[in-house]
């Protein structure tokens, strides 16, 4: 059985001013066991996505199944199946990590008893012990996270919703989450992440979907994506603008990314003699050139045609459907 | 070990996890409660002077000789009107995100909505019986003996609810604190459009119009009947009447407004 079953689902905001589809057409399968990232800037449709797989947003068009139950229809016992984490729900900053993981523990339907016991348990899972009595007012950015993380899973859910789980950690505290998802992961809890770095995406993800205005526009596993550009990207680096400036009429289709240009081709090692000979025959010199197999960023770049971080300093060189 | 929770199970631990939000942030609790004991004080000592004992064998006796027993009705109207922290309570959740984590999990939404119009119940029966405690000790005494007290209590108690559906359905209904907290501002029409001083009778006739229209005027005379002139049941039922009307009518808009929040966009 599929984990999540996504069918051309849509959504659409209905306000007297204007009709937003903040979801046009979204479809992808997610197998248990199995990590999936959902890739995207913001406002590309993954929260509202994720939102509506959650039951907590009606779903306007399409249909979605969480382990065989229908979120519409059945969104009570989907709730039982699925841990959420979601950019939107809130900690109760008042309440200690103990308090809030106990309270947590008796909506569930644990005894008192039990409520105690799975408290300690993950409290010592998510390495919040030793901050256990302490009001979450005084937890780091880090350590909300990883509460955010164990209380979603008090339930020992199935399948686990984490909307943009790293956004604002710093590297540290990003790298212990990811390692704390990858071992749910290896426990044999499905993972439907949503996220705007295509680091974490890589890293973690079985497979990817990148969502773009609302669609899904690629989707496979990191190296299908990145095999399904194929060829290599060559990248110029220049110290003098006039020569960049010169290079980008000269070389055509590039991308310019500050003082470089990029360019996709099919075997790069035997075109960057080529290319070089050019540039140096029109007085332009280059500093530095190297060819690298596609990265999960040129996937990005081909298939949304602006790149996921950094996009202020890109100016796109070529039409989309030139490449 | 895990069995799903039932209606009062949730209800229960919502309420409790409410109470300690409260008791954490005094600082954000105790100016109500202060300013409602504030006012008591005030008011008798700037009118207690001219109504109280002195004015005994004049037509301003309407005190019968105890300042307090006609000015602690205001009071307590005022120290009831904290049960419209159950508006903001409830909002302060919607805008921190706690509000959707409870919806995400199967537990009831009217849990989720009554849990924090238990605490603004709470609050009003506390802080109520609190300026009745004051009150006490500077000297109340009912007409009707200390029965009245339960009644002024009572009434406090419904009034207080009142005001609590009111607060959750402007919170909810504008989605924010402020909302929430413009309920409060009710307040000074609800006391002063009302015979908070002195008698209706006695109010300029523009006045007295206005607080024939005010339910707050027969909620405070509902008070005074039974602690200063005695049983008299028309003016007891037209305060209950009053009281619960208002209730009724604010916690229906609650309700709606509520059903409506949690309903899926």
């Amino acid at each position: 059985m599929l984990a999540v079953d996504v069918k051309n689902i849509k959504k659409t905001f209905v306000s007297k001013q204007d009709n937003v589809e903040a979801v046009k057409d979204v479809s992808f399968q997610v197998k248990q066991g199995e990590i999936f990232g959902l890739l995207g800037p913001n406002g590309a449709g993954k929260s509202t996505t994720i939102l509506m797989l959650t039951t907590l947003l009606r779903i306007t068009e399409g249909s979605a199944s969480i382990l065989g139950l229908d979120v519409a229809s059945k969104d009570k016992e989907v709730r039982e199946k699925i841990g959420v984490a979601l950019q939107d729900t809130g900690i109760d900053n008042l309440l200690t990590g103990r308090e809030l993981f106990s309270t947590t523990c008796r909506l569930w339907g644990y005894s008192k008893k039990d409520s105690e016991k799975r408290t300690t348990e993950l409290l010592e899972l998510v390495g919040l012990m030793e901050a256990a009595d302490r009001r979450v007012k005084t937890y780091s950015g880090g350590m909300k996270r990883r509460l955010d993380l164990g209380l979603s899973l008090v339930h020992s859910p199935e399948i686990l919703f984490l909307d943009e789980p790293t956004t604002g950690l710093d590297p540290g505290s990003r790298r212990v989450l990811w390692d704390e998802i990858k071992r749910l992961r290896d426990n044999g809890v499905t993972i439907i992440l949503t996220t705007q770095y295509l680091e974490e995406a890589d890293e973690l993800s079985d497979r990817i979907a990148i969502i773009d205005e609302g669609l899904v526009v690629a989707e496979g596993t990191s190296d299908e994506l990145k095999a399904g550009i194929g060829g290599d990207v060559i990248t110029f680096a220049f110290e003098n603008n006039n020569d960049l400036e010169s290079a980008k009429n000269i070389l055509k289709n590039t991308v310019q990314e500050k003082n470089e240009l990029r360019i996709k081709v099919e075997d790069g090692a035997s075109k960057i003699p080529i290319y070089l000979k050019d540039l140096s025959s029109n007085g332009v010199e280059v500093s530095s050139v190297s060819a690298n197999k596609p990265t999960l960023d040129d996937v990005f770049l081909e298939v949304t045609g602006y790149r996921l971080e950094g996009s202020e300093d890109i100016t796109k060189e070529e039409e989309k459907g030139d490449r | 070990m895990k069995s799903n929770s039932s209606f009062l199970v949730q209800l229960q631990i919502l309420t409790k996890r409410m109470v300690l939000r409260v008791v954490r942030r005094p600082l954000a609790e105790l100016p109500n409660l202060i300013i409602s004991a504030f006012f008591l004080f005030v008011y008798d000592g700037a009118l207690g002077g001219v109504f109280g004992g002195t004015a005994s064998g004049t037509p301003f006796d309407f005190a019968k000789g105890n300042f307090i027993n006609f000015i602690l009705p205001v009071s307590i109207v005022s120290a009831s009107l904290s049960g419209a922290a159950s508006g903001i309570y409830l909002v302060e959740d919607i805008e921190s995100g706690v509000f959707k984590r409870y919806q995400s999990m199967p537990i009831s939404r009217w849990a989720i909505i009554l849990a924090p119009m238990n605490v603004g119940a709470l609050r009003v029966l506390l802080q109520s019986s609190l300026i009745l405690l004051i009150g006490i000790i500077i000297g109340a005494d009912p007409a009707v003996g200390n029965i009245g007290f339960l009644i002024v209590l009572s009434i406090a108690f419904i009034w207080g609810m009142g005001f609590a559906g009111y607060s959750v359905a402007a919170g909810v209904k504008s989605g924010s604190s402020q909302g929430a907290q413009a309920a409060t501002f009710l307040f000074f029409p609800a006391i002063f459009l009302a015979p908070t001083f002195v008698p209706r009778e006695a109010l300029k006739g523009w006045l007295e119009t206005a607080a024939a229209y005010n339910p707050t005027t027969y909620v405070i005379e509902a008070m005074r009947a039974v602690m200063v002139d005695g049983w008299e049941l028309d003016v007891l039922f037209r305060g209950y009447l009053s009281a619960g009307l208002f209730a009724a009518l604010t916690l229906t808009l609650a309700v709606l407004s509520a059903r409506k929040a949690t309903e899926k966009a």
